[in-house]
């Protein structure tokens, strides 16, 4: 039993914050009211001033596991994700093997289920080995509980195999998500084409290559009659093609926006820092201020990390050499509200709205909410404490992030999921 | 004033520049002397590590550093094998035991320079990285125009071909901005980025750009050897469009316009035959001038001091491939 005192109740429906005490027992929220008494054996905390707000839930992470240990396993990164205040994850398939069969998605379930202590689902590839040839073994992987399908980190390449692939799995009730990119435009290097490419003497990425996808694969998915979600946009074109196609309501199409593609630009990039180096690249400010306006909108459905760990060797490498990548999960939800809800950009309504509710029901699950009857899932956040993202605060098994070493406002301080408390500060 | 570091042209101040400009030219002064050799780095090493082959610019520093009396030391690259990051890292970690004063540095690579000089405390030129910087390359080009020009602000230079490549357009492009030139890019669409610095006018068309009335016109190589991706359609038809024909250096000619090129020159293509007997050709300058700016930017460099310790370097398992990933 736990009694949360004079606690700011967020919800994603108001953009008012509710004074009260949360009174959660046996896994559920028993009573939300005033001066709730205290029941014999309950644990009080007084959490007058912070937030109380439903659990995150980030619907694009890479745990790199099997294959990459070295960089995350689905241990650190479940850790990774409590430590920012996130409750549920989502997979990406790219690891080795891909998770393009019932057997890898089986296995990557199990050791979810063994070692770690949130819900962690996973997608799965489109086609096998991600190599965008031959369809995967789709219904196998449904079976086990898989909704979405992508071959995240590459586009797949052939319009006909992604429309024939479309066709077969809209059937059993599965979408597909699409990382949006045209290889032959991009060039390998993970940075914008523009005035920061030149100066750096680097092949850039033009935001075209981006947008070029963005509006192929949502004409596929209405030829299909299936549902596209487009992952990570970047460009401010990319938001505005999706504007469009929505605004038609003719096609079933979401989308997603990475914290660092609202708060970054191409500038950061500096001197060759490889913590900016991701894909799709940072673009521009232009980019950045339309990314937030769309997210507001709804235009964006929903905020996710892509998380993607890499070793300290090899982001130590040249800017050209590096992997793309950072990680997201302990550091999202405090930038969210350092550089967004405190200067007043948006309110914590938004926050549960496109990172926790918005995420949750893309994938076909329960929304988390403060609200008498619903399991416990939740995050307590104290708005006046400070989080240095130091290498010991991180819970990844990576560092790769711009954030390292700041000092950003706010800080998680406890996060409850059903009867367990997974983390208090 | 001291720096220990030599990679881009962008982070000099005017001053530097002219410091470097004024030594060049007395250490230009020593050639005509019987004995070209000064004890200036007497007793200290200078590596060079080449990962792109290049003998002009590699024997200019040999040359450079000789006549200073430093010991050269060619590091064996291996030119075959795909030389990535990583690797680049454990050469490194050799080089630091190894004590070198002076690392010279050429690497396909932009930005690998700075990552070395990071993680060394020899002092680091850049010989040419990628498409991002060559600066001993911009200092002679400076201090060749200079030689003719000895007030050179408000000359024009014009930058003919493969800007988007090109270390040296962007190199030379802002150094003698800083001089007070005005500098323009002329080439062809494919190959002369939308997004340059404003300050520098782009044409696509030769005429229009000699309406702009350059008093040097300098031309770039073309990169042969990157015509796997065709940036224009044929060598012939680029001779045409943004070459020195015959025809335009009888104009260049009755103008009195200088020409120059880094070099090595492709015959035919940048240039007719007839512009290397050409009297205000300066392409031969460029390469004597290119030992007394590279002795002036060694003899101007201070190696040792601290250096960011690289924690990460330390103990990390060697990842078992590198993999582009999201
Ligand atoms: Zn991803």
């Amino acid at each position: 039993m736990l009694l949360l005192q004079n606690a700011r109740i967020a919800s994603e429906n108001s953009p008012v914050l509710l004074e009260s005490d949360v009174l959660i027992v046996e896994g559920k929220i028993q009573a939300i009211g005033s001066n709730l008494a205290i029941p014999e054996g309950a644990r009080v905390i007084d959490a007058r001033g912070r937030i109380l707000m439903p659990g995150m839930f980030d619907a694009h992470v890479h745990f790199r596991a099997p294959g990459f240990e070295n960089k995350e396993t689905i241990t650190t990164g479940s850790e990774a994700a409590i430590n920012g205040g996130i409750t549920g994850v989502v997979m990406m398939p790219n690891t080795r093997p891909a998770l393009d069969s019932a057997t890898a998605v089986a296995t990557v379930l199990e050791n979810a289920r063994d070692r770690a202590r949130i819900p962690v689902y996973t997608s799965g590839c489109v086609t096998k080995n991600r190599e965008g040839k031959e369809l995967a073994e789709i219904e196998g992987m449904r079976e086990l509980g898989v909704k979405m399908l992508t071959d995240d980190g590459d586009t797949t390449a052939d319009p006909a195999v992604l429309l024939r692939a479309m066709q077969y799995a809209t059937e059993f009730g599965m979408f597909f998500a699409s990382h949006c990119e045209v290889p032959e435009l991009a060039g390998p290097r993970a940075l914008n084409e523009g005035v920061m490419s030149y100066r750096l003497g680097i092949k850039g990425s033009p935001a075209c290559a981006e947008e070029i996808i963005i509006d192929r694969d949502i004409r596929l998915a209405r030829a299909a009659g299936a549902h596209v979600h487009i992952q990570h946009v970047s460009s401010k074109l990319g938001m505005e093609t999706i504007r469009w196609w929505k605004s038609r309501g003719d096609v079933k199409v979401t989308a997603e926006v990475a914290p660092h593609h609202l708060l970054f630009t191409d500038e950061h990039i500096g001197d060759y820092d490889t913590n900016y180096k991701m894909n799709p690249p940072l673009r521009t400010q232009a980019d950045c201020d339309a990314l937030l306006e769309g997210l507001k909108e709804g235009v964006l459905d929903l905020i996710a990390t892509d998380h993607a760990p890499h070793t300290p060797f090899e982001k130590a490498q040249d800017f050209i050499s590096a992997p793309n990548g950072i990680t997201g999960l302990d550091t999202a939800l405090v930038s969210l509200y350092h550089h967004f809800v405190a200067p007043g950009k948006f309110g914590w309504d938004l926050v549960v709205k496109r990172y926790s509710a918005e995420p949750r029901r893309l994938m076909g699950l329960p929304v988390a909410a403060i609200e008498v009857g619903q399991p416990a899932d939740c995050v307590l956040f104290d708005t006046d404490a400070e989080t240095t993202f130091t290498k010991d605060f991180m819970k990844s098994k990576s560092q790769n992030t711009p954030f390292i070493d700041q000092t950003l406002k706010g800080s998680v301080d406890l996060v409850v999921l059903g009867t367990e408390v997974l983390l208090e500060r | 004033m001291a720096r220990k570091d030599l990679l881009d042209i962008a982070s000099l101040h005017r001053e530097e520049i002219e410091f470097l400009l004024d030594q060049s030219t007395s250490f230009k002064k020593l050639f005509t002397r019987s004995v070209k050799k000064i004890p200036a780095l007497e007793g200290k090493s200078v590596l060079m590590l080449f990962y792109e082959a290049s003998t002009r610019t590699h024997s200019s520093f040999e040359v450079a550093a000789k006549r200073l009396s430093a010991e050269v030391t060619n590091f064996n690259v291996d030119h075959s094998s795909i030389t990535k990051g990583e690797s680049v890292r454990e050469t490194i970690e050799t080089l630091q035991a190894m004590r070198t004063d002076y690392i010279v540095v050429r690497h396909s690579h932009s930005g690998l320079p700075g990552m070395i000089a990071r993680q060394t405390t020899a002092s680091v030129i850049n010989a040419g990285d990628g498409a991002h910087e060559h600066p001993t390359q911009a200092l002679l080009d400076a201090f060749t125009i200079k030689e003719k020009f000895p007030d050179p602000r408000g000359k024009k230079v014009l930058i003919i071909g493969d800007i988007l490549h090109s270390r040296v357009a962007r190199s030379t492009s802002t150094l003698l901005q800083k001089l007070g030139i005005e500098v323009a890019y002329l080439g062809p669409g494919s190959l002369v980025p939308k997004y340059v610095p404003a300050s520098i006018p782009r044409f696509t068309d030769y005429e229009a750009a000699m309406a702009w009335a350059p008093d040097v016109v300098y031309l770039l190589r073309v990169q042969l050897e990157r015509q796997d991706v065709q940036f224009f359609p044929s060598v012939r038809e680029y001779h045409r469009v943004y070459g020195i024909t015959n025809t335009r250096l009888a104009e260049i000619s009755d103008k009195g316009l200088y020409i120059m090129h880094p070099g090595p020159v492709n015959r035919g293509v940048e240039l007719c035959d007839a512009v290397m007997d050409y009297e205000r050709s300066l392409i031969t300058n460029q390469v004597e001038n290119g030992i007394s700016v590279r002795m002036a930017v060694l003899d101007w460099l201070t190696p040792g001091g601290d250096f960011p310790k690289q924690e990460a370097y330390a103990a990390q398992p060697r990842a078992g491939s590198t993999v582009i990933m999201p």
